[in-house]
């Protein structure tokens, strides 16, 4: 594959063949909890796909000349939460600030998201396979639209599961479980399409 | 045991009545063997759970078997097929909450959980058509066909075999995704019958057609390890791979379908018209069928859920417009 055409690759293969929640199984936690309605996991997914898109490239210019510069780069667990929750923070109060609507429907899920082992998970991804700054936005924005995917089906399988009868033991995340092992292996069908690396 | 009657779970049945006596045709006495040993395990599976949950054992059961038995390649250790739909069963439909609940078609579930599991005899170890050592008795004459070699690879990844030999079924594959002919019947029976929904099923047919000539029209290759490979021509695709066994009787299950709107249906099966067509020509597998119908089952609750939502949104503006 041309060097030219690799942030489009990567866009694709971290939403299918790639996918940060359905094949490396992170960003669980809330993904069983939030998944109940439709409604708030759009606006989760939305925030994620946002985080996601934007943190990555913003993590790879703090990697690049920040950490290498002066050899932190052992460091980059904590800084990249600092960067991570320090933006979002940012985000957040600004949201709150200027724009009502966008709080409300994006804004509240700010939080929630700040400790997202995906949004870290794909930072460290993003230093372990040596990206560029135009290929970590892209596999950022991949990532998050495969997450809003995988969870907004998820809560559409959870709202039609509402009346049914689940056996005691199972109710909840357990079920929630089940099904995103099935997900995922509906997922392994993309497999091959376009190698990750 | 009692087990509840469903009259639509028996037409399916009928319909695929053909369809094993041809598989025994095919592929010899070995595939009664398979019937029964996934039918008594899926049976047992329902019973033991029916009875500490408080569910129904219903005929569903009997057309989830049968359909996972004739997607299974000839050779077939008997155990793996027990597995298989044991997961099937016990995950994929009666944890849900039994008959009626299960969001994946359990007879699919099954097959993507041993395809995935045992690669090689679910892949690699297919036996030639018994049709191959003469007319009669061909298979009826044998427990398992030997007419070929045990790897005797499907026409999907040959692409040798003849459209009459396609559609008649005299190739290798699994038991019941040969006969071409015999699938058309048994499935334009269930949609005369209104088991299986004609939408859904054309829907399929049609976008699998139009993506895989679009393929075929640009001479896409695509770069596998043995170097360059072509697309093959529509017709042949349709007729080779299990394709039209799942469209006519795999997706049109009642219960994993987008089935409260019509427009849920098309959209329902021509996304996996399309995924079958995408998976089989880009990804590693083979086959992209049972992945496809995994995906579309995936996806069929928000669908029904997003055209309700979007109704119900025209409704009202209607009755706001209305007043005003």
């Amino acid at each position: 594959m041309t060097d030219s055409l690799l942030p489009f690759s990567v866009f694709f293969a971290s939403i299918f063949t790639g996918n940060i929640l359905l094949t490396n199984y992170l960003g669980m936690c809330s993904f069983l909890s939030v998944s109940k309605e439709l409604k708030t996991s759009t606006g989760l997914g939305m925030a994620v796909i946002f985080v996601m898109a934007t943190t990555t490239p913003l993590n790879w210019i703090v990697y690049q000349y920040l950490l290498i510069p002066f050899g932190l780069e052992y460091l980059r667990f904590i800084v990249f939460i600092i960067v991570i929750a320090a933006f979002v923070q940012l985000t957040e109060m600004t949201l709150e600030r200027y724009s009502e609507p966008l709080y409300q429907s994006l804004g509240i899920f700010l939080p929630l998201i700040t400790v997202n082992c995906a949004i870290l998970g794909v930072s460290l991804f993003m230093v372990i396979r040596e990206y560029t700054l135009l290929t970590s936005f892209f596999f950022g924005l991949g990532s998050g639209i495969g997450w809003f995917i995988a969870i907004i089906a998820m809560a559409g399988i959870r709202q039609k599961l509402k009346n049914a009868k689940i056996p005691p033991g199972l109710e909840g995340p357990g079920i929630a479980l089940v099904i995103a092992g099935f997900m995922a292996m509906a997922f392994m069908g993309f497999s091959g399409m376009i190698a990750l690396s | 045991m009692k087990i509840q009657k469903q009259q639509a779970m028996r037409t399916v049945l009928y319909a695929l009545a053909p369809l094993c006596l041809a598989a025994i045709y095919f592929f010899g006495w070995r595939f009664i063997a398979t019937l029964v040993v996934v039918g008594a395990t899926g049976l047992l599976c329902e019973w033991l759970m029916a009875r500490r949950y408080g569910f129904k054992i219903t005929e569903s059961l009997f057309v989830s078997c049968t359909l996972f038995a004739l997607s299974l390649p000839p050779t077939i250790p008997l155990w793996i097929a027990a597995v298989g739909i044991a997961f099937g069963i016990i995950f994929g439909k009666m944890i849900f909450g039994g008959f009626g609940r299960n969001i994946f078609n359990p007879a699919i579930t099954a097959r993507a959980f041993i395809y995935i599991s045992f690669g090689v005899p679910m892949t690699a170890a297919f036996v030639g058509n018994a049709t191959q050592g003469g007319w009669f008795p061909a298979g009826f004459g044998s427990w398992m066909s030997q007419a070929d070699s045990v790897s005797a690879a499907t026409p999907l990844v040959t692409g040798d075999a003849s459209l009459f030999e396609l559609f008649l079924g005299l190739t290798s594959g699994s038991f019941g995704e040969t006969s071409a002919i015999l699938i058309l019947l048994g499935g334009l029976y269930i949609m005369f019958k209104k088991a299986a929904n004609w939408k859904i099923v054309v829907a399929s047919l049609t976008s699998f057609l139009l993506l895989q000539s679009i393929f075929w029209a640009t001479g896409l290759q695509i770069a596998t390890e043995s170097g360059l490979k072509g697309v093959s021509d529509p017709l042949t695709a349709l007729l080779s791979g299990s394709f039209l066994f799942a469209a006519f009787f795999m997706i049109t299950d009642p219960v994993s379908s987008s089935q409260t709107t019509n427009a849920g249906r098309w959209i329902y099966g021509a996304f996996f018209g399309i995924l079958t067509v995408l998976i089989r020509t880009f990804s590693t597998w083979d086959e992209g069928v049972t992945f496809a119908i995994l995906l579309a089952n995936m996806f069929a609750p928000l669908l029904d859920t997003l055209i309700k939502g979007a109704k119900a949104k025209k409704k009202l503006k209607k009755a706001e417009g209305g007043k005003a």
